[in-house]
C-alpha cells in the first residue's frame, strides 16, 4: 500500500497577469520504506513536488494524499498537525536554532508532541547517537562544522520517528566526505526504520544512494527509474 | 515548551535585553512622573489645604463673595457657638479659627520715631492654645529662622526676610496700622518674638504671623473671625467626604436669606482648584495613555525587527509543524515574560528615582520669587501605592500590543514558500 499517492497532479502560479505552471499531470505512488529522490534542472518542480507532499502546499489540481489524507482539503491546522506527527524535513541549509543547543534543537521536535521529558531524553540521545553525536549534545550550532551541523538536522528530522522524511538538496553546502556521511546515515536510518525518504536533487552523489529516482522537466515526469543496487555504486 | 521559551529568551540578548531595556526606562520614567506629578499635586493640595483653604472653609456668603479683598467687615461673628455646632455636627474634623488681614507695620527708632516700615500680610492664628495644632499644622515650628513662638498675647512671628529688610531683631518692638473691622483706624504694637521663612513666596512676602485672640482685640472682632476651616482627622483630604460634610452644613442655611448666613466650601471649591485638581488627573491619565501607544509604536517596530531576525526560526517552526496560532500564543507569552521581567526592573529603578525626589526633591525656589500661588519651593515627588502597579500597565500592554501587532506576520507567512525561504 502506497504512503503517498499523486494523482493527476497540477500545480499552477500566478505570473504577472497569466499562470506559470509548475507541475503538470503528475502520478506517482510512493511505498513505505522507499529511498527516492526527483531529480531534475532548476524550475522543473522538485521543490513544488516536496512541498505539496509535505503538506506545506495543495495542488492547483488533482489529488495529493499522504498518510491517508488528501493535503488538498486539510485546514492549516491539520496540515501543520501531519506535519508535526508523521513529515521530517531536511534542508539545504542545516537551519539549527542558533541559541539552542544541539540537545534541544533534537528535543523541540518532541516538545511540539508533548512527549514526556524521561521520554524525550531516551528519544534524542537515541538520535544523536544514530548520527554519532551523541559528544556534541551540549554544543551550540555554530561550534560545530558544516557536516555535524546536517546531522543533528538529520537527528531532528529523525528523532520523532517520521514515516516520511524530506530532503530538499541535503548535500548542496557539504564536501564530498560529508556528503557521503550523511547519505550512509539517512541510508541506514532508512533500513533500520523503514522510513521513507525523498529527496529534491541534482547532485550525482545523492543519486548513486537512491533506490529509485524520478526524473522531473518542465513540470512533468520524464522518467521513474528504479536503481535496485544503489549504494552499491558510489 | 514553556522552559524551551525561556531559555531562548534568556540566550537570545537581542530578544531580551533590548526590549527590557526599553521597557524598563519607560517604566521607570511612569513611575517616577507619576509619583512627581503625586507629589507635587498633593503638596499643591496639601499647601493649600493648611495654609489657605482648609479641607473646608466655612465664611459669610458676603465673604465668600469678595474672598479676594480680605473683606474682614463681612467676617463670621460668634464664632465660639458655631465652632461648638460645626464639632458636635461633624466630629470628623478639626476646626480652627483663621483671620487674614492687611495692614502696615512701622518700626519705631530709640525716640519713637519711625525708621522703616512695609506692608504686613497678615495671618491670625491658634497659637497661644499648643493643642490647637495650627503652629504644626501651618509648619511654623520647623519654619522658624531665629527666636521662637509667641507664648503670650502681643507677641509677633515676622518674616524673616520681611524683618531682615526692617533691620529688627528679636525683642524689637513694632507697630501694626490697620483697619478693624468695622473701619476705623486700628493701631497695636507687637514685640517681635522669632522669625520665620515657609520658603514659597505667597506666604513669606510681608509674613506676620499673631495669635487669634490678638487679632480679634486689633480689628475689633470679639468673637469674630474671617475664616473657620475644618480639616479631617485622617489629614488628608478626601473630596467625598469634605462635600459630604459641605452639603450637609449648607443644607441648614439654605432657606435663610441672610447675606451673612455662613457657608461652607471643600478645598476643591476654592480658589479654582478643582479645575487645577482634574486637570492633573487628566494629565496624569493623558501621560500615561501616550506613554502605552509611543512605547506601542517603538515596541511594535522592536518585534517588528526581531520578527524579521527570527523569520527563519518562525519558518523552521513552521516546517515542523507547529501551527501558526501555536507559534503567534509563544510569542505573546515571550512579551508578556519579557514585560513583567521590564516593568518589575523598571518599577524598582523609577521608585529609587521618585524616592530620591521625595527624599531630596528639586529646589524650584528661584522661579518661584515673584509667584502668588501657594506650592512648595522645593518639588518632591510622593511614593504611593499606585506607583507599585502603574508601570504595569504601560509596560506590559506596550510590549504585549507591540507583539500581537508585529506577531500578525506570521499568519500572513506563506508556509508554500518555506523550502525557499529556508535555503537562504
Amino acid at each position: 500500500m502506497s504512503i503517498i499517492s499523486l494523482k493527476n497532479i497540477v500545480k499552477r502560479f500566478p505570473m504577472g497577469e497569466g499562470e506559470f505552471t509548475a507541475l503538470s499531470d503528475i502520478n506517482l505512488e510512493f511505498k513505505k520504506g522507499e529511498f527516492a529522490g526527483f531529480v531534475g534542472p532548476s524550475g522543473s518542480g522538485k521543490t513544488t513536488l516536496l512541498n505539496i507532499i509535505g503538506s506545506l502546499d495543495s495542488p492547483t489540481e488533482g489529488t495529493a494524499t499522504v498518510m491517508g489524507k488528501n493535503i488538498s482539503k486539510l485546514s492549516h491546522k491539520e496540515s501543520a498537525m501531519l506535519r508535526n506527527l508523521h513529515i521530517g524535513f531536511i534542508f539545504q541549509v542545516f537551519n539549527l536554532l542558533p541559541v539552542y543547543t544541539v540537545y534541544e534543537n533534537v528535543e523541540f521536535a518532541l516538545l511540539l508532541q508533548n512527549i514526556p521529558e524521561a521520554k524525550r531524553k531516551t528519544m534524542v540521545m537515541e538520535a544523536l547517537e544514530w548520527v554519532g553525536l551523541t559528544k556534541l549534545a551540549q554544543k551550540k550550532p555554530d561550534k560545530l562544522s558544516g557536516g555535524e551541523g546536517q546531522r543533528v538536522a538529520i537527528a531532528r528530522a529523525i528523532v520523532k520517528r517520521p514515516q516520511i522524511l524530506l530532503a530538499d538538496e541535503p548535500t548542496a553546502n557539504l564536501d564530498a566526505e560529508n556528503a557521503h556521511i550523511i547519505l550512509k546515515i539517512m541510508k541506514r536510518l532508512n533500513q533500520e526504520l523503514d522510513t521513507t525518504f525523498l529527496f529534491s536533487t541534482h547532485d550525482e552523489k545523492v543519486m548513486k544512494y537512491l533506490d529509485r529516482i524520478v526524473h522531473l522537466r518542465d513540470g512533468k515526469v520524464e522518467e521513474d527509474e528504479l536503481q535496485l543496487e544503489a549504494g552499491s555504486k558510489k | 515548551m514553556l522552559k524551551f521559551l525561556l531559555k531562548g529568551i534568556l540566550r537570545d540578548k537581542s530578544r531580551s535585553i533590548l526590549p527590557i531595556i526599553i521597557i524598563s526606562i519607560g517604566v521607570a520614567l511612569t513611575v517616577l512622573l507619576s509619583g512627581y506629578m503625586k507629589g507635587m499635586m498633593g503638596d499643591v493640595t496639601d499647601q493649600n489645604a493648611r495654609f489657605d483653604t482648609g479641607h473646608a472653609k466655612v465664611m459669610t456668603r458676603a465673604y465668600a463673595e469678595n474672598i479676594d479683598q480680605l473683606p474682614n467687615d463681612l467676617a463670621l461673628l460668634e464664632v465660639g457657638s458655631l465652632i461648638e455646632t460645626l464639632e458636635k455636627d461633624f466630629p470628623q474634623m478639626d476646626w480652627v479659627k483663621r483671620t487674614r488681614f492687611g495692614g502696615l507695620i512701622d518700626v519705631p527708632d530709640a525716640e519713637g520715631n519711625s525708621r522703616g516700615q512695609g506692608p504686613a500680610a497678615g495671618l491670625a492664628i491658634n497659637l497661644l492654645n499648643k493643642n490647637s495644632g495650627e503652629a504644626e499644622r501651618m509648619n511654623i515650628t520647623t519654619s522658624i529662622v531665629t527666636g521662637e513662638l509667641p507664648d503670650e498675647q502681643g507677641e509677633a512671628l515676622l518674616g524673616h526676610d520681611f524683618a531682615e529688610k526692617l533691620e529688627l531683631k528679636i525683642g524689637d518692638e513694632v507697630t501694626y496700622f490697620g483697619t478693624t473691622m468695622n473701619g476705623s483706624m486700628s493701631l497695636q504694637s507687637f514685640k517681635i518674638s522669632g522669625t520665620i521663612r515657609y520658603g514659597m513666596a505667597a506666604m513669606d512676602k510681608g509674613a506676620m504671623v499673631i495669635d487669634i485672640s490678638d487679632a480679634q482685640q486689633m480689628l475689633d472682632m470679639e468673637d469674630g473671625t474671617g475664616e473657620v476651616l475644618g480639616f479631617l482627622k485622617s489629614k488628608v483630604y478626601d473630596n467625598e467626604k469634605a462635600l459630604e460634610v459641605a452639603d450637609a452644613f449648607n443644607a441648614k442655611y439654605a432657606n435663610d436669606p441672610d447675606e451673612f448666613a455662613p457657608v461652607m466650601k471643600t478645598l476643591k471649591q476654592q480658589n479654582n482648584l478643582a479645575d487645577l485638581l482634574d486637570y492633573a488627573d487628566v494629565m496624569s491619565g493623558l501621560f500615561v495613555f501616550m506613554f502605552i501607544a509611543a512605547m506601542s509604536v517603538v515596541l511594535w517596530n522592536t518585534g517588528l525587527l526581531a520578527g524579521l531576525r527570527r523569520y527563519k526560526e518562525f519558518g523552521i517552526r513552521l516546517a515542523l509543524g507547529e501551527a501558526k496560532g501555536t507559534i503567534y500564543r509563544a510569542l505573546i507569552m515571550e512579551a508578556v515574560l519579557i514585560g513583567i521581567i521590564g516593568s518589575i526592573v523598571g518599577t524598582v529603578i523609577g521608585l529609587g528615582l521618585a524616592y530620591y525626589m521625595q527624599v531630596y526633591g528639586i529646589d524650584i525656589s528661584s522661579y518661584m520669587e515673584n509667584s502668588s500661588m501657594l506650592m512648595p519651593s522645593v518639588v518632591r515627588a510622593k511614593i504611593t501605592p499606585e506607583l507599585f502597579y502603574i508601570g504595569f500597565i504601560p509596560g506590559l500592554a506596550a510590549m504585549v500590543l507591540g507583539t500581537m501587532l508585529s506577531g500578525l506576520g506570521i499568519y500572513k507567512r506563506e508556509t508554500a514558500s518555506l523550502f525557499k525561504e529556508l535555503e537562504v
